[in-house]
């Protein structure tokens, strides 16, 4: 075997992706399907609540077509961090779509699931007995945060999902995994170099996103060879370049060269690009670089209490060049009213400095309106639609120099006003964690689907 | 031939930030021509000082201030204030947080036009 080729349909599983493009895909006879489904990205809710980002529907409807390309082909479809955070629970209900999906298309195949939530309990027995390097967080890792958190899941890299194929796996779906893990594991398997496949799947990971245009829709082909690897975007106008390759190797990662994983550093320092066509890049010289203790990157999301909000619009001008000390008066009432531990109030002022904070270089300016996001964080939910209520109530009503809109301050987009948003979480495991064996908190089943 | 001094903006097609992970923020400025890379590089406006300065950071929590030559390319990695989704973040992505380097000024070069790695 003189290369591996991996197709990736989406950069992202549940947000759709270019159907004709990812058979133009399939036509280049792919050794594999790979496909990420998850991320810490969308922040901490997800791995705090192990809830799906998307609703089940967008992930069967993505999976549905993949499924049954691979099974067409009799090639292996390996599906990561199913779904967002990669717990079991979420793992469960990919799993379960998969199955609904056989049974309606009549497809029959070996499936290995692999879990990546790790027990709290063994945690702290393991946290005992190692010390757990941060990667974040400022305070050091308790069993007391442990038990505010959400599932932990720990991020898998190849080796599991090996194992899975030893075992004959022709469809793979494992909960947290490094995203580039999905891919490599295939040439890895088939003895190709592993700083390469793991720099191929860096770039597949994402799919589209590494073409220009960036979209991460669109499907990418990989092919690991023994001294090179190669990128190329399934739909026909789309190109890669040096540029948008080199570029993606960049993306999401701290430090362009040095890109820790699980097990080892890809040292992509020596990594040289060359365009082999307007469409296609070859990439060569990325390097893996085993460390002397295996680790794996854990994450848990703890609950910090619950958050309400109130979303209003404000238009008059004499208010607006008031905001700060109407805002703060409201804020200084909301503290003598509600008194308990706990409770925070961010105000949101879209048009001003939401975004950016006191970060903002451009404070002088301030738009004709303002868009006000009332957010409050507090230990209960009723509590938290209660503060945010209050300042809301205090808003509408407050009294400025030169006022003259004394019906009402504030515009409503909808009713209701105070919305309910639930638990909120923020991160809190983030920390590396030793293996002596790279599956040993991965555990696999078979099962047959038919 | 000399050149006037510019913004970073005029100069990169892409400046762009996101999370890298929950607890960094990094930021990539990407060109399509070397020799604007070229002219920036050697500016050496973009150094840890500048960036912390602009971002109101320590100096030693910009973690990563490099230029990467493979992709014609600027790393800059900061630890974020506040962590990606916590009570206090103002951007779950990170992904707008790229405005203060679009204004860095890289100041006139007198040796325009005749740098090409490639």
């Amino acid at each position: 075997m003189d290369e591996m080729v991996g197709l990736a349909p989406s950069g992202s599983m549940g947000s759709g992706y270019n159907l004709d493009a990812f058979e133009r895909g399939l036509a280049a006879n792919p050794h594999f399907i790979g496909q990420d489904a998850g991320s810490t990205d969308m922040g901490p809710y997800y791995h705090g609540t192990g809830a799906p980002f998307l609703p089940l529907a967008t992930y069967r409807y993505d999976l549905s077509f993949m499924l049954r390309a691979a099974r067409q082909r009799r090639i292996p479809l390996l599906v990561g961090s199913a779904l967002t955070s990669g717990c079991n629970s979420a793992l469960e209900q990919a799993v379960q779509i998969v199955r609904e999906l056989a049974r309606e298309h009549g497809l029959k195949f070996r499936m290995a699931v692999i879990g990546a939530e790790i027990n709290k309990a063994d945690l702290k027995r393991r946290m005992a007995q190692a010390r757990f390097e941060s990667l974040g967080p400022r305070e050091e890792l308790s069993a007391d945060t442990l038990d505010l958190c959400g599932p932990i899941v720990a991020q898998m890299g190849t080796e599991p999902f090996i194992r899975a194929l030893d075992a004959g796996a022709e469809v793979v779906i494992a909960g947290r995994a490094c995203d580039d893990a999905i891919f490599a594991a295939m040439p890895i398997m088939h003895g190709f170099d592993k700083g390469l496949s793991l720099h191929c799947g860096k770039i597949l990971e994402c799919a589209g996103l590494s073409a220009i245009p960036y979209d991460l829709a669109e499907p990418l082909l990989g092919r690991v060879r023994r001294d090179h690897f190669e990128v190329e975007p399934c739909h026909p106008d789309h190109r890669c370049t040096t540029v948008s390759v080199a570029g993606h190797s960049l993306y999401e990662r701290g430090d362009p060269c040095m890109q820790p994983g699980p097990g080892g550093m890809n040292d992509l320092t020596d990594a040289k690009f060359t365009q082999l066509d307007p469409r296609r890049v070859k990439v060569s010289g990325s390097r893996f670089v085993p460390d002397a203790t295996y680790r794996v990157k854990l994450e848990g999301a703890e609950q910090v209490g619950f958050r309400s909000i109130v979303i209003v619009g404000i238009r008059d001008p004499i208010m607006i060049r008031q905001i700060d000390s109407i805002l703060d008066a409201a804020r200084r009432r909301a503290g003598e009213r509600f008194q308990a531990a706990g409770i925070h109030l961010t105000y949101r002022i879209y048009g001003k400095n939401a975004v950016m904070g006191e970060l903002e270089p451009d404070a002088h300016l301030i738009s004709h309106e303002l868009g006000l996001v009332i957010d409050v964080v507090a230990p209960t939910q009723d509590l938290a639609t209660g503060v945010a209520m209050f300042v809301r109530g205090t808003l509408q009503h407050a009294s400025y120099p030169g006022i003259v809109t004394t019906a009402g301050n504030m515009a409503y987009p909808f009713s209701p006003f105070g919305i309910p948003i639930g638990p909120a979480y923020r991160f809190a495991v983030y920390h590396l964690m030793p293996l002596a064996d790279p599956c040993e908190c991965f555990p696999m089943t078979i099962e047959e689907v038919k | 031939m000399t050149s006037q001094p510019q913004t970073l903006a005029s100069l990169a097609n892409v400046i762009r930030s996101k999370n890298a992970g929950p607890f960094e923020l990094t930021f990539d400025i990407m060109f399509d021509n070397v020799t604007a890379y070229e002219r920036v590089k050697k500016s050496g406006v973009i150094n840890a000082a500048r960036i912390a300065e602009a971002y109101r950071v320590h100096v030693d929590d910009v973690l990563v201030c490099r230029p990467y030559d493979a992709a014609v390319a600027f790393k800059i990695t900061l630890r974020r204030p506040v962590g990606s989704g916590d009570i206090e973040d103002r951007d779950v992505y990170g992904c707008q947080q790229h405005v203060p380097l679009t204004r860095l000024e890289v100041p006139a070069s007198p040796e325009l036009g005749s740098l090409n790695l490639r």
